[in-house]
C-alpha cells in the first residue's frame, strides 16, 4: 500500500467538508466516517510497515533524489495512528454534543491531512509545508466557540507558533545550504561530513521550533492560555495530536538526521527536560481549575520525553516514543473528561489520572517505567528528579479529581452522556494498553530501531 | 552578495521581532509578516548562483538552481495565507472587544473574570 493513502483520504474529505455545514448532523457523521477511514488505512499501513519495513514512494514517479519523497517507517506510522485515533475520539465527542461552527469538520480534516503528511513525508521542506497546514487549521480551531477569550488565545497561539515555524524555515534553508538536498535520507548521509560550526546553528533553530510547539519550559508561556481557553474537544486535539509534532520532530530531526548534534546537545536537553517537568508539576499543583492543571501538566509531561531523548540509544528512544504515545492518549482522555460529570466520567478521569501519575494498571505506568529505565543511566540526581516529578503529578491529578468529582454531583445532561461514553472508551484503551503492554512495547522498539543508533 | 543578503535577513528578522514586542495587534501582525519574509529571503540565499532560467535553458552555460525558487514561491504563498489569517483574527478581536491594544485587552479580561467571580460569590 502506498504511504500517501491516509493523507489522500484526509485531504479529499477535507475539501469536500469545506463546502458542507458541520452543524448538520449528517455532516458530523460524515466527518467521523472520514476520520475512521483515515484511521483504518493508517492502521493497515502500520501493520504493513512493521511486517515489511519502510514503504517509500516518490511523487510523480521521479527518480529518487529529484522528486519529493514520501516514506512511511515504523516511527511515522505509529505517530499517524495515535494522532488520528485521538482526533477521532475528540471529534466523536464534539459531534455527539453537536458541533457549533460551520467549518469544524473541514478544519479538523485539514489538521489531520497536515499531521499525516508530516509524519509520512521524507522531505524536509514538505515537512514544513504540512506542519504549517496542520498549524493553520489548529489556529482556526482554537477560536472554535468564538468567545473573546478564545479569540485572544487563538491569536497568542498563532503569533508565537508562527514565529517558531519561521525559525524552522530558516533552519530548512540552512540544511539546503550545507547539504544541497532536502530528502531526509540524503541529508542525514551528507550532514555527517559538514563542519559542526554550520550544523549547530541549524540544529538550534530546529530545536527552538519544536520546543515552542511542545511548550517546553522556556518556551511554554503561550500554552496555558491556549489549552485552558479552548473547548475540551479542541484542547484534546491540541494536547493529544498536535503536540505530537514536537515529539516526532525532535525524534526525526534530532535522532535520525542530526544524531551527532543530538549527542552534543544531550546535556542541554536533559536540563531543559528536568526543569520543565518540575516547573510544570509545581505550577499544576498550585492551580484549581481542571483545564489549567492539565495545561501545566502538559508542560511537565513533555519533559519526560525530552529526558528520554537526551539519554538516547535503543532504551532512550523507545522510552521517548512510548511516552509521547501514552501522553497523547492521557491528555486526550483528561481534556475530554474535564468538563463532564457523573460516575462513568469520574472513573475515566481516575484512569487518566493514574496514567499521568504513572501507576498501574494504566498505560502511563509502563511509559514511566521505561523512562526511569532510561534515566538509570544518567545517575542518581536525574532519577530523583524524575520520581519527584511523578510524585507531583500524582498530587495535582488527584487534587483535581477530589475537587471536581467528589463534590455534590451536578446533573448530567443527556448530550453529556454520549460524550461520557466516548471518554470512557478512551479510558478503556489506556487501561487495555496498561494491562497488555506487549504490542505497544514492541511497536515502540521497532520505531526506535528506525533511528540512528536506536536498534538493539 | 551572500553578505548583503545575510545582513538584510538579519535586519528584517530584527525589525519584525521588535514590532512583535509592541502591545498593538496590527504591529504584531506586521512584525510576523516581516519575519516570514526574512525566512523566504534566507531560503533564496541558501543557493545563490547565476544561471539561465531552469524552465527552458537556451544555449550553454550553467542553469540556476530551481529548487530554492520553488521553495521561496511556496513560502510566499504560505506567508500570504498566514498574514490573511492573522488579520482576520485581529479584526475578530477588534469586533468583540473594540480595541486592538493588548494592555487594554488584558484589562478587559481581568475585569470580566472579576465579574464572573462576583457572580459566583453571589450565587
Amino acid at each position: 500500500m502506498t504511504p500517501v493513502l491516509p493523507l489522500l483520504i484526509a485531504w479529499v474529505a477535507a475539501v469536500v467538508l469545506a463546502f458542507l455545514d458541520s452543524r448538520r448532523r449528517w455532516v458530523g457523521c460524515l466527518t467521523v466516517a472520514a476520520l475512521a477511514t483515515v484511521l483504518g488505512s493508517s492502521i493497515v499501513l502500520l501493520f504493513e510497515v512493521l511486517a515489511r519495513g519502510p514503504q517509500t514512494t516518490v511523487a510523480g514517479g521521479w527518480p529518487f533524489g529529484i522528486g519529493i519523497v514520501f516514506s512511511a517507517d515504523a516511527l511515522g506510522a505509529t505517530f499517524v495512528v495515535v494522532s488520528v485515533a485521538v482526533v477521532l475520539a475528540a471529534v466523536l465527542f464534539e459531534v455527539l454534543q453537536g458541533a457549533r461552527s460551520r467549518t469544524f469538520g473541514a478544519l479538523v480534516l485539514f489538521l489531520v491531512t497536515g499531521l499525516c503528511g508530516l509524519f509520512l513525508t521524507g522531505d524536509v521542506f514538505n515537512f514544513y509545508v504540512f506542519f504549517e497546514l496542520a498549524m493553520i487549521a489548529a489556529y482556526s480551531l482554537t477560536t472554535y466557540g468564538g468567545s473573546a477569550r478564545q479569540l485572544r488565545a487563538g491569536l497568542v497561539f498563532a503569533v508565537v507558533n508562527l514565529l517558531g515555524s519561521f525559525i524552522f524555515l530558516i533552519g530548512v534553508a540552512g540544511i539546503y545550504r550545507v547539504t544541497g538536498t532536502l530528502t531526509m535520507e540524503l541529508v542525514s548521509e551528507r550532514i555527517a561530513e559538514v563542519d559542526p560550526a554550520a550544523t549547530v546553528p541549524i540544529a538550534v533553530s530546529l530545536l527552538v521550533a519544536f520546543l515552542v510547539k511542545l511548550g517546553l519550559f522556556p518556551f511554554h508561556f503561550w500554552l496555558p492560555t491556549v489549552y485552558a481557553s479552548a473547548r475540551p474537544a479542541v484542547a484534546a486535539i491540541l494536547g493529544g495530536a498536535l503536540a505530537n509534532i514536537g515529539a516526532y520532530g525532535l525524534l526525526r530531526f534530532g535522532a535520525d538526521i542530526l544524531p551527532e548534534v543530538l549527542r552534543l546537545g544531550a546535556p542541554v536537553l536533559l536540563v531543559l527536560g528536568t526543569v520543565s517537568l518540575l516547573y510544570g508539576g509545581l505550577q499544576a499543583v498550585s492551580r484549581r481549575s481542571a483545564p489549567e492543571v492539565l495545561a501545566y501538566s502538559s508542560i511537565g509531561q513533555v519533559g519526560y520525553v525530552l529526558v528520554a531523548l537526551a539519554v538516547g540509544g535503543p532504551v532512550g528512544y523507545a522510552a521517548a516514543i512510548l511516552y509521547a504515545v501514552v501522553n497523547s492518549l492521557n491528555k486526550a482522555l483528561l481534556f475530554l473528561a474535564s468538563e463532564l460529570r457523573g460516575w462513568l466520567v469520574g472513573l475515566a478521569f481516575a484512569v487518566g489520572a493514574l496514567s499521568v501519575a504513572g501507576l498501574p494498571p494504566a498505560a502511563g505506568f509502563l511509559a514511566k517505567l521505561e523512562v526511569l529505565r532510561a534515566g538509570v543511566e544518567q545517575g542518581a540526581l536525574v532519577l530523583v528528579l524524575l520520581v519527584l516529578g511523578s510524585a507531583l503529578s500524582f498530587v495535582y491529578m488527584f487534587q483535581i479529581y477530589q475537587h471536581d468529582f467528589w463534590r455534590e454531583e451536578r446533573s448530567v445532561r443527556a448530550e453529556g452522556r454520549a460524550g461520557g461514553a466516548v471518554t470512557a472508551s478512551v479510558a478503556l484503551v489506556v487501561l487495555a494498553l496498561g494491562l497488555w503492554p506487549e504490542p505497544l512495547l514492541a511497536v515502540s522498539r521497532d520505531a526506535a530501531a528506525v533511528l540512528a543508533g536506536g536498534a538493539e | 552578495m551572500t553578505l548583503i543578503l545575510a545582513v538584510t535577513v538579519g535586519a528584517l528578522f530584527g525589525s519584525g521581532a521588535y514590532l512583535m514586542l509592541k502591545p498593538d495587534l496590527l504591529r504584531i501582525v506586521a512584525g510576523l509578516v516581516l519575519v516570514s519574509n526574512a525566512a523566504i529571503l534566507a531560503l533564496l540565499a541558501a543557493a545563490l548562483d547565476r544561471g539561465r532560467a531552469p524552465i527552458l535553458p537556451l544555449g550553454d552555460g550553467p542553469v540556476s538552481d530551481p529548487v530554492v525558487q520553488a521553495l521561496a514561491l511556496t513560502g510566499i504563498v504560505i506567508g500570504l495565507a498566514v498574514a490573511a489569517l492573522l488579520f482576520v483574527l485581529a479584526y475578530q478581536v477588534y469586533r468583540t472587544s473594540e480595541t486592538i491594544d493588548l494592555d487594554e485587552l488584558s484589562r478587559l479580561e481581568t475585569r470580566r473574570e472579576q465579574e464572573l467571580e462576583q457572580e459566583e460569590v453571589s450565587v
